[in-house]
């Protein structure tokens, strides 16, 4: 320990200590003079020698390389600003990548004590949903002892304000909440546990910093005011601060306190009705209680539950804990995409270390009287070694720092056109940091690694490093191409074709009977008025119903197992007309009675996948124990999945126990966009407490779409981007490679050999690994996209046009690399070249 | 090989920083006292080159077991002085004890082999 302190001082204090050093040795020399005796030896080496005795060699070494590193790089500035700005393009789109991963699933929210706080959802190896019960949420929170507090939020259509025709996103939730994630707020005050919980307390608002500024025009008085949200008046009792984070993402502009649900949503029972599944659920773990012992209680109380309510509680049910205070609680899914961006990012940086590592080789030759010298001198080849690696990470680090700045501004940009949260920002944080550190390191070693040992071995002559590195640079830019077409292809596809329903002219409507307190047979009476009433209007030409509309809010999945593949199964509860209104062919069969009760409708799919080959009609759908009788084949129509061509449906006839949940469905004749005033007064005169949520399929549908079209253009762009850094830098290892043999070319010439002879010799060494490199390329992008075929929308991943128009893309960038310097070679003056040596 | 022409027997390797420790046990030394005094009582049999004795020194200024104080020299002249810590006392022990263990064992075999 001592040592080590005796080290730091001697490292501090150097200066001194080597002074006084030389002094002894000094004084021994001249008495060693007086008496005769001229032992001087090597002064420098002793003094060498009992330097490194503190053990700090190499650090002077490191010191000492970083310098002649920089100056054999200023001195070539050129190279140098090439290598920085291929190095910046390939580190910076990698930590532009993570950037966006930390910002959405890494970084905590800025809430107090982040690590604490968990989402919980329900799950089963069969079954999954992100809401449960508000009286379940209620049940945990009494009984767990592992949580020390229980936030929900449970989301509402948006809200009337006052008179305004566009309603506002609103959410109720826990009065806890904004205290246990220590809110400050701008203005007032926030929700308080003693004011808010009870039910019969004067109802409050809070209002979002945003909308306080757009709609209020940031007026103070409006704290202490009254508005009216569908009707009802509120007390304003304070505003969000600007920088506002909230649980799940997204926030809404209202917060209401959850016990005035059912002030607001007259005749509601959602709070205490353990079926009705609506609110999300977070919690706090308790001080020193891990996740796994938080998980194993709430096991057992779900257990519990199920012997109090056998009927809402799945078999094998348990409760699902996630880290839940970041941007977005990761699903299994997004992980998978993740680590595919991760994939291509380091594909990028491939490309760019390849292209690097040739221009190193090339340079390499020009060192060569250098590094005959530094041997001469006495150099050890470790240390020439040692010395060009510190180089590489000298670059690598120089390309590190113009990458993060070039990501600092890419992310900028996103974040600006993206709609995220005012707390987020661009700055890298810790993590951010410390992964450029990483990637820097790792593009060091790609890149430098071959260069220096082969200029310390001093043996440039051989051709093989540089055609592997040509082999790598035409497979990763061969796999990014391939990967940018598909995706260009799906957006296309997926903008022209059909998905299986109508959507252009669909319009849903969700009057939220359940949530207003209707019985079924009320919400049967209410439908059967409010279908009659719209057929009427004549813009509309057909009416139904459905359970889970299309791009609606919940989705429902069953995962099944037909014949050793997992098949996704979207299920739905509809009425009779319901194929009819959404524009979904019946291929066989028929649709449904009314009041029918044990069939089914297939989608086309499910039915070849299940009764391959036999009459799907009469056959028999079994789930869990029931059995229901297949009445109908329906065309494919991804309602409820629009990216999943994988997915099947099972159509079931809704009952008199749906009717409260039932969203309706109208067909417009023309144009969708005047219907929702009609529709919102047939509904006020039916019964002026319901505020339905009216939505058009054809927008909902388009913002859809444009999420894949952004993430097209990105990949495009850097696929691309790709492409042309690969092909400079095979321009420049053939142009160095015909520089090399310009004698040879000039003396061919000059025997009357054909131009294309002498083009095939000089280019023969680049064929095979550029062949190679397409083969292992498209193979690479081949298994690859197998990960993408969600998000391909249908388009296949081995589709042969994609494939074919990037392969030849890529042919034609390296063929004119390839062609380009050899040309100007070919057209030399061969007297001048022969006598030039 | 006449005996005239038989290079010197040098020092064994890893004996210097014992024999140091050991002339600084009774007082403290200059750099040039301690390889005079070596030289001395070897009998000038063992000559410490300079080449050998900073470097030597340097690296038990490192391990502690001796420290550096500035003082004078019989000519008038300022130069440091080397002494034993207390770690560098202990280590002499030891390296002592093992030193008379393996010259034991060598002269057993020598004698009697």
């Amino acid at each position: 320990m001592g040592e080590i302190f005796r080290r730091i001082r001697y490292l501090l204090r150097r200066r001194r200590f080597d002074a006084e050093l030389e002094n002894d040795m000094e004084f021994h020399r001249e008495m060693a003079a007086r008496q005769g005796r001229s032992n001087f030896g090597n002064v420098l080496r002793m003094r060498e020698q009992a330097r490194e005795a503190w053990g700090w060699t190499w650090l002077d070494r490191l010191v000492q390389d970083l310098r002649y590193a920089a100056r054999t790089l200023a001195r070539s500035p050129g190279f140098t600003l090439t290598a920085v700005l291929v190095l910046a393009i390939g580190i910076g789109v990698n930590v532009s990548a993570f950037s966006l991963f930390n910002m959405v699933a890494l970084k905590p929210l800025p809430v107090r004590d982040p690590d604490s706080i968990v989402r919980l959802e329900r799950r089963s190896p069969q079954s999954y949903t992100s809401e449960m019960p508000y009286a379940s949420a209620i049940f945990y929170r009494d009984h767990a002892k592992s949580l020390s507090a229980m936030m929900a939020v449970l989301g509402v259509p948006p809200m009337v304000v006052d008179n305004d025709l566009q309603p506002i996103p609103a959410s109720f939730v826990t009065p806890n909440m904004f205290a246990e994630l220590g809110t400050v707020p701008a203005y007032g005050r926030l929700f308080d546990p003693a004011r808010e919980a009870a039910s019969d307390a004067p109802p409050t608002v809070v209002l979002s910093y945003g909308l306080w500024q757009r709609r209020f025009g940031a007026d103070p008085s409006v704290v202490g005011g009254t508005v009216y949200l569908n009707g009802k008046p509120a007390t304003v009792i304070g505003v969000t601060p600007y920088d506002f984070a909230g649980l799940g993402g997204g926030g809404p502009d209202l917060w209401l306190p959850m016990a005035q649900q059912p002030y607001f949503v007259e005749g509601s029972k959602v709070l205490t009705d353990p079926s009705a599944g609506s609110v999300r659920m977070w919690g706090r773990l308790a001080p020193g209680v891990s996740p796994k012992m938080a998980a194993q209680e709430l096991r057992t109380l779900t257990n519990e539950l199920r012997r109090q309510y056998p009927k809402e509680i799945w078999d094998n049910e348990y409760i699902d804990i996630k880290p839940g205070a970041h941007l977005q609680v990761m699903q299994p899914e997004m992980y998978r995409v993740a680590a595919m961006v991760a994939v291509l990012t380091l594909l990028i940086l491939a490309v760019a270390c390849a292209n690097l590592g040739g221009l190193l080789l090339a340079r390499a030759v020009t060192r060569e009287h250098e590094m005959g010298i530094r041997i001469a001198i006495g150099a050890s080849r470790g240390r020439i070694f040692r010395q060009l690696c510190t180089e590489s990470l000298f670059l690598a680090f120089l390309g590190a720092a113009a990458g993060l700045g070039l990501s600092y501004a890419v992310l900028q940009v996103a974040l600006s056109r993206l709609d995220t949260p005012k707390w987020v920002t661009a700055t890298p944080d810790w993590r951010v940091l410390l992964f450029t550190l990483g990637i820097s390191v790792l593009a060091a070693l790609f890149f430098g690694l071959t260069p220096a040992l082969q200029i310390a071995r001093q043996r440039q002559r051989k051709t093989i490093a540089r055609q592997v590195l040509i082999g790598a640079q035409v497979a990763a830019s061969c796999v990014l191409l391939i990967v940018a077409g598909l995706l260009v292809r799906a957006s296309l596809h997926a903008l022209y074709t059909d998905p299986g329903f109508g959507y252009e002219q669909l319009l849903s409507v969700d009057p939220e009977l359940g949530q207003h307190g209707y019985t079924p047979a009320d919400a049967q009476a209410f439908l059967t008025q409010m279908r009659s009433r719209l057929l009427a209007v004549p813009g509309v030409k057909s009416v139904s119903l459905v359970k889970l509309p299309p791009l609606g809010h919940t989705i429902s999945r069953m995962d099944t197992e037909i014949d050793g593949h997992s098949v996704a199964i979207y299920p739905n509860w509809v009425d009779s007309g319901f194929f009819r209104t959404m524009g979904i062919p019946l291929l066989l069969g028929r649709s449904f009675y009314s009041g029918e009760k044990n069939a089914v409708i297939v989608s086309q799919s499910l039915a070849r996948k299940e009764w391959p080959g036999l009459n799907p009609i009469g056959q028999k759908f079994k789930n869990g124990d029931d059995s229901f009788l297949v009445v109908g084949v329906a065309g494919n129509a991804r309602v409820n999945a629009i990216n999943d061509d994988d997915a099947v449906e099972v159509y079931w006839p809704a009952q008199l126990a749906d009717m409260a949940d039932m969203v309706v469905m109208v067909k417009a004749a023309r144009e969708p966009g005047t219907l929702p005033p009609i529709v919102k007064s047939i509904s006020a005169s039916l019964d002026p407490k319901l505020f339905p949520e009216t939505r058009q399929i054809k927008s909902l549908y388009h913002d859809n779409v444009l999420g894949v079209e952004r993430v097209a253009m990105v990949v495009s762009l850097i696929g691309f981007v790709a492409v042309m850094v690969a092909g400079v830098g095979i321009i420049g290892l053939v142009s160095f490679s015909v520089s090399q043999r310009l004698k040879e070319i000039a003396i061919r010439l000059a025997l009357g050999a054909k131009k294309i002879q002498v083009l095939a010799a000089v280019l023969r060494q680049f064929a095979w690994p550029i062949v190679l490199g397409m083969v292992v390329g498209t193979g690479i992008a081949a298994a690859a996209s197998k990960v993408l075929r969600r998000a391909l929308y249908g388009v296949d991943n081995l589709d042969p046009a994609s494939y074919a128009v990037a392969i030849l893309v890529l042919l034609a960038i390296v063929g004119l690399a390839a062609l380009l310097p050899t040309r100007r070679a070919l057209r030399l003056d061969l007297a001048k070249t022969l006598h030039y040596e | 090989m006449p005996m005239k022409d038989r290079p010197k027997p040098g020092m064994p390797p890893g004996a210097l920083p014992m024999l140091i420790l050991r002339v600084l046990q009774t007082r403290s030394l200059h750099g040039y006292a301690i390889a005079q005094r070596i030289h001395l009582l070897s009998s000038e049999v063992l000559a410490v080159e300079e080449g050998l004795l900073y470097p030597t020194l340097q690296k038990m200024l490192v391990k502690g077991w001796v420290t550096a104080e500035w003082g004078v020299s019989e000519t008038n002249r300022k130069v440091r002085f080397y002494s034993l810590t207390p770690e560098g006392r202990s280590c002499l022990q030891t390296e002592l004890s093992d030193y008379g263990r393996v010259t034991q064992a060598i002269q057993d075999i020598l004698r009697t082999a």
